[in-house]
């Protein structure tokens, strides 16, 4: 912009000239003259450029506002140097007027104070930033009125007076031919006088400024506009605070600088209900909230109507606006600051990378390592206690196992890692919380971790926080199905000794033979449930159904034939006949036998078949090893369970497609049994498949080597003892970076799920953002287990980077619970202040690789919110009354309580129009309407704005007149 | 062709796995697709597992093709087999209509249940088609089912060989054309969401979501 940056008043008259056609004389110019055509010359050019080329040319926007752009010009006047601020809006609508609708707290303190929109602003240079003397700042305006008149222009200007902490101005504006404008505001900053604490004494106050002196003001009527805004801010919660407010509360408290009216006292915290609670406790994201209640215009009368108003209860008000104030540690990334997921999470990141240095966790253990020499300063073991408290929590056994679905997020189960309320994730979380979860305190608790899972293995006592049968889901982290797999080998043994101790205690007790007959009956009620269902849940159920019922069942059952069917004297292990099939070679009921249970595999176990497969895979006849047991287990017990069985029966039974049966309906063989004839049509007719009858079937093989054995007598498929061995040998010589990835991978989960517990009601902004959070823990897990021995500095890095990620989400969560908290009754308010609040946060966090995330963010402001009348109760209930300590603090003695909340802050603009009739004097009265006429308003003769509380009251006056 | 020595003369590994009801000739299509001949097996045992390797434009290839055993007592095994599966297979006998509808009673559910990969191509195809007098399941119904699930759809004979090299390469062209598969298969194959600009990242994302 040329002309702001000249200051020799000789180059700024050829500009003059050149723009505009104007005589310009300085043969006889004064300093004064000279400054006055600086101004002049300067104004000209603001006022060519309009606005918009104004903000083109480098107009800085003034903070916290939209609309209002400012441009500077410096001017110099012999000794003393001067800025021009020229201030303007964008937006032209409405008059310069301040009503009700462009009343909005973005204003500059200049327009709230003398209802204006653009005007120019003349301060000195100097430190103060204000003149001192009262002459030398009416000089001033003077200067700049006249070189206003000069070139036309309307705007109003203003210099400062005194004190700048009087905020006191003196201002002018030119309104045309007729009218002058004439500002002036001051500021009391203690000690009001009582009379103006109240409306009453405001309102004579503003009575006071267009009325002689010697009229009595109670007895006249004076119409008078009127608007009030009040604002009301809620005590803050503050944490820090409490504590230091404790140590107050005991010596006697007597801060008074103390910016809020009082503080809380609540011992309760606020996210003590929140699924994060368990580990830490969050600082509330909303400190608070500030309500601005809006008297839109009226029309006041009397001084009696003002003292009424100033009883008025907020919900009579017009209009109100709640603003949430947010805590500032929602704006700047924490860096080990703040004590949360993603902080500790960050932690648990930087053992891994130290993770790689060790065989063992033993060895980060020991002191004589070399290895941990250079980590030993930084880290902090918690004392036994601590351990001994931990180990406690994780190893008290629950009466019930618990829901491992809880906190499930649909994505959870695509990462690696364990179910949230499984014990290995446990163990996760608490390491997180365990010192500040370095390499040295992991190694602690893991091997005292182990040491207590070995002596539950060793004592057959079982596993807390994990099931004791299965299937093992694959989708967890090996691990957890290692823990898994031992809980289930720990319940195996556990049988074991049971069967054993019951074949040396009980020899025929009365009781058994009364369980004997529940047992009897309990078979029965099975045997007559729909066949085809049965037919089908057939083989599931008997590999699924591990429970001690059914072994204690298969037990009495045994006993049972034996004692009472002479014809199934022989049958051992039987779950009892499939259906109404018959066996073919003897005219007896197909009974499907107890089989074993599939062993069970973690996945490394998988991995070692599939391998094994793999190097045989094409040499013939060498299928899977495993399935050749089980189906030489499934046929012994077959056989068991039918002496007189052939291979066809337990084709028949086993595998229905392979038996073509020439029974006159059944068309589809596995269709169930129920065609497959009954006892009057024996012996069943049908073949075997041409595959299954060919020469050499390995099943026939098998069918024949198979001796008859139940599968209670079988050497088991799956060895108990030396499985659950294998598996604390495993945890006990994981190597630490194993061990650290997979609680890497389960803690980001388990931490996400506790998150996504979170009753945030229905804001689709974090159900997607904690969807998204899912997705990128599980792309970047996938890297670490891909890649983490290739390039562990970048894995590191990546996770570092998701930490981030974390925290930026888990702040959400936070500021999402508080608020749905806080407006249960009002879902659509708290929605709307959440998607602001998300619209100004979502954008500045993120995954941008560079580093300017790093730097402190901008102080985060959520737009205002207008509350709707049915909302308005909600709002209201946000202010909980006073405490009595809350409430000593109340020294403003203003009106108008909400829920015993005083105002912290009370507006009002007075306005008077020119009113002919209500006999007030005014020199021309007939101009003013005149004038009036041509703008179709009514002018605004005398304006006042009351802005302030009780002790602290800030006056804006302007007044119109004919000069 | 069996025993590989470790050195990646592949560009890409792709499993695949062969499942369905028992008998209805999962082992006759991988035989007839590795080795082109037809014989009457006998039923699997549990699994079986062969190798083959292609060439699909540039690309070498070499798939694992691991053929489960129907019955229902070897399928709480074959779930360890689901795993890491790029492909899956659903065959059906066109010849017995209860094998098509354990498809979706049975089959499909335990895709859901046990596939570690979440993008993993699956097809479905009917056997015997040589058979086409005793066919009991229409080509239409087949379409259908494919349409509702979301997967490819082919009738083939392992015993004429009608399209069975088709329904291999179909299913391997489709893997190819899956970026989070191929990254999987691919010896080195490794991404940074980070290292991408946020743009990108969001909408990279936001594909993941239908996608995986």
């Amino acid at each position: 912009m040329a002309s702001i940056s000249k200051s020799n008043p000789l180059e700024e008259d050829d500009d003059a000239e050149e723009e505009v056609q104007h005589f310009d004389d300085f043969t006889l110019a004064s300093s004064w003259e000279r400054f006055i055509s600086d101004i002049e010359a300067t104004c000209r050019q603001w006022l060519a450029d309009g606005p918009k080329n104004l903000v083109e040319k480098g107009a800085v926007a003034v903070e916290d506002s939209k609309n209002l752009f400012t441009v500077k010009h410096e001017l110099k006047n012999v000794a003393k140097s001067y800025c021009m601020e020229f201030y303007f809006q964008i937006e032209n609508n409405g008059s310069q007027q301040a009503g009700i609708g462009n009343w909005n707290s973005n204003s500059h303190d200049l327009q709230l104070c003398f209802g204006v929109k653009d005007f120019l602003l003349i301060a000195p240079q100097s430190a103060s930033g204000v003149l001192l003397d009262t002459p030398e700042s009416s000089k001033l305006l003077s200067a700049v009125a006249i070189a206003l008149s000069n070139c036309g222009s309307l705007w109003p200007a203003f210099v400062p007076v005194h004190d700048p902490s009087r905020k006191a101005y003196i201002g002018i504006q030119n309104m045309g031919t007729v009218f002058t404008r004439r500002f002036e505001a001051d500021r009391i900053g203690s000690q009001v006088p009582v009379k103006l604490m109240h409306l009453e004494g405001l309102y004579e106050l503003f009575v006071s400024k267009f009325v002689y002196s010697g009229v009595d003001f109670s007895m006249h009527n004076f119409k008078v506009h009127f608007m009030m805004r009040l604002t009301y801010q809620t005590f803050p919660y503050d944490e820090e605070d409490e504590e230091i407010d404790m140590d107050e509360l005991m010596d006697d408290k007597a801060d008074t600088a103390e910016n809020y009216g009082s503080e809380s006292r609540n011992k309760v915290l606020w996210d003590d209900d929140c699924p994060w609670s368990e580990w830490y406790s969050a600082e509330d994201p909303l400190r608070g909230f500030e309500l601005v209640v809006t008297w839109a215009d009226r029309t006041v009368e009397s001084t009696l109507e003002m003292a009424e108003l100033e009883n008025a209860s907020p919900h009579d008000a017009e209009k109100w606006i709640l603003h949430p104030i947010l805590s500032p540690y929602l704006g700047d990334p924490s860096h080990g600051k703040r004590i949360d997921f993603a902080s500790q999470l960050l932690c648990l990141v930087e053992a891994l990378d130290t993770s790689f240095a060790a065989q063992f966790m033993e060895d980060f253990v020991s002191v004589e390592n070399p290895s941990s020499e250079n980590l030993k300063t930084s880290v902090v073991i918690p004392p036994p206690s601590v351990l001994d408290r931990v180990i406690k929590d994780l190893f008290r056994e629950g009466s019930k196992l618990p829901d491992f679905t809880k906190g499930e997020h649909r994505l959870s189960r695509a990462l690696k890692a364990a179910p949230l309320e499984s014990f290995f994730t446990q163990f996760c979380l608490h390491s997180l919380w365990f010192g500040n979860c370095n390499i040295r305190a992991i190694a602690f608790l893991w091997i005292e971790f182990v040491r207590e899972v070995r002596w539950c293995w060793e004592e057959t006592q079982p596993l807390p926080k994990m099931p004791i049968d299965g299937p093992i889901d694959l989708s967890t982290c090996l691990i957890n199905q290692k823990l898994h797999l031992l809980a289930i080998c720990i319940e195996k043994k556990r049988e074991m000794n049971e069967e054993f101790l019951d074949c040396i205690g009980s020899d025929d007790s009365s009781d058994a033979s009364v369980s004997m007959e529940e047992h009897r009956k309990v078979d029965k009620r099975r045997n007559t449930s729909s066949e085809a269902d049965l037919q089908r849940k057939r083989d599931s159920s008997i590999a699924e159904d591990t429970s001690n019922r059914l072994r204690f069942e298969r037990k009495t059952e045994r006993t049972n034939y034996v004692n009472q069917s002479p014809t199934d004297a022989i049958r051992r292990g039987s779950a009892g006949p499939v259906g109404t099939m018959m066996l073919l070679k003897s005219r007896q009921q197909l009974h499907a036998p107890f089989t074993q249970d599939p062993p069970l595999m973690t996945e490394d176990m998988h991995e070692e078949r599939l391998q094994a497969v793999e190097a045989f895979g094409d040499s013939l006849n060498v299928p899977g090893q495993l399935e050749k047991d089980i189906l030489l287990s499934d046929m012994s017990a077959f056989k068991a369970a039918n002496p007189d069985a052939v291979f066809e029966d337990f084709i028949r039974w086993h595998s229905p497609g392979d038996w073509e049966s020439c029974e006159p309906k059944t068309t589809e063989p596995s269709a169930g049994p129920s065609t497959e004839g009954s006892k009057d049509e024996w012996p069943p007719r049908g073949r075997l498949s041409q595959r299954m009858s060919d020469q050499g079937n390995l099943w026939r093989k098998s069918w024949n080597d198979a001796p008859a054995l139940p599968a209670d007598d079988q050497k088991p498929l799956l060895d108990p003892n030396r499985e659950g061995e294998k598996i604390v040998h495993y945890l006990e010589t994981v190597r630490p970076h194993q061990l650290l990835e997979q609680m890497v991978c389960t803690a980001f989960r388990g931490s996400a799920d506790t998150l996504n517990q979170t009753n945030f009601g229905n804001m689709r902004q974090m159900t997607s953002k904690l969807e998204q959070l899912y997705l990128i823990i599980k792309f970047t897990m996938g890297a670490l287990q891909r890649n983490n021995l290739l390039d562990k500095a970048k894995t590191v890095k990546d996770l570092k980077r998701l930490c981030m990620v974390f925290e930026n989400v888990e702040k959400l969560v936070a500021v999402a619970a508080s608020i749905h908290r806080k407006f249960l009754d009002a879902s659509r308010l708290a929605q709307v202040i959440f998607s602001d609040f998300y619209g100004i946060y979502a954008p500045t966090m993120g995954m941008s690789s560079n580093d300017e995330e790093n730097k402190s963010r901008t102080e985060m402001e959520v737009s205002r919110q207008e509350v709707s009348l049915r909302e308005r109760q909600v709002v209201s209930n946000l202010f909980s009354p006073p405490s009595a300590n809350q409430s000593w603090r109340k020294v403003l003695s203003m009106g108008n309580l909400l829920n015993g909340h005083e105002p912290i802050l009370r507006e009002i603009i007075f306005s008077t129009g020119d009113d002919v009739n209500n006999g007030i004097h005014y020199a021309a009265a007939a101009d003013v309407a005149a004038t009036s006429d041509r703008k179709g308003e009514e002018i605004e003769t005398h304006r006042m704005y009351v802005s302030g509380t009780s002790n602290d009251l800030r006056v804006g006056l302007s007044v119109t007149s004919c000069d | 062709m069996g025993s590989s020595s470790g050195q990646p003369e592949f560009d890409y590994l792709f499993k695949v796995l062969l499942i369905g009801d028992s008998g209805v000739g999962k082992s006759s299509l991988l035989l007839s697709f590795t080795s082109n001949t037809f014989d009457d097996l006998s039923p699997t045992i549990g699994v079986d597992f062969k190798v083959k390797y292609l060439t699909i434009g540039e690309k070498k290839l070499k798939l694992a093709i691991w053929d489960t055993a129907g019955q229902e007592r070897f399928r709480t095994l074959t779930s360890s087999y689901y795993r890491g599966a790029q492909g899956i297979i659903m065959v059906y006998d066109v010849t017995r209509r209860d094998t098509f509808t354990n498809l979706s009673d049975i089959w499909a559910k335990e895709i859901d249940l046990y596939s570690t990969n979440q993008d993993c191509i699956k097809m479905l195809v009917g056997n015997k088609v040589d058979k086409e007098s005793e066919r009991a399941v229409s080509k239409k119904e087949g379409i259908d089912f494919a349409r509702e699930y979301g997967c490819l759809f082919l009738e083939c004979s392992a015993k004429t060989r009608v399209n069975v090299e088709q329904c291999f390469e179909e299913l391997v062209l489709k893997i190819l054309e899956t970026p989070s598969l191929t990254a999987e298969g691919s010896s080195g194959g490794k991404k940074n969401i980070f290292k991408q600009n946020p743009a990108q990242t969001s909408s990279a994302s936001s594909s993941y979501c239908c996608s995986s």
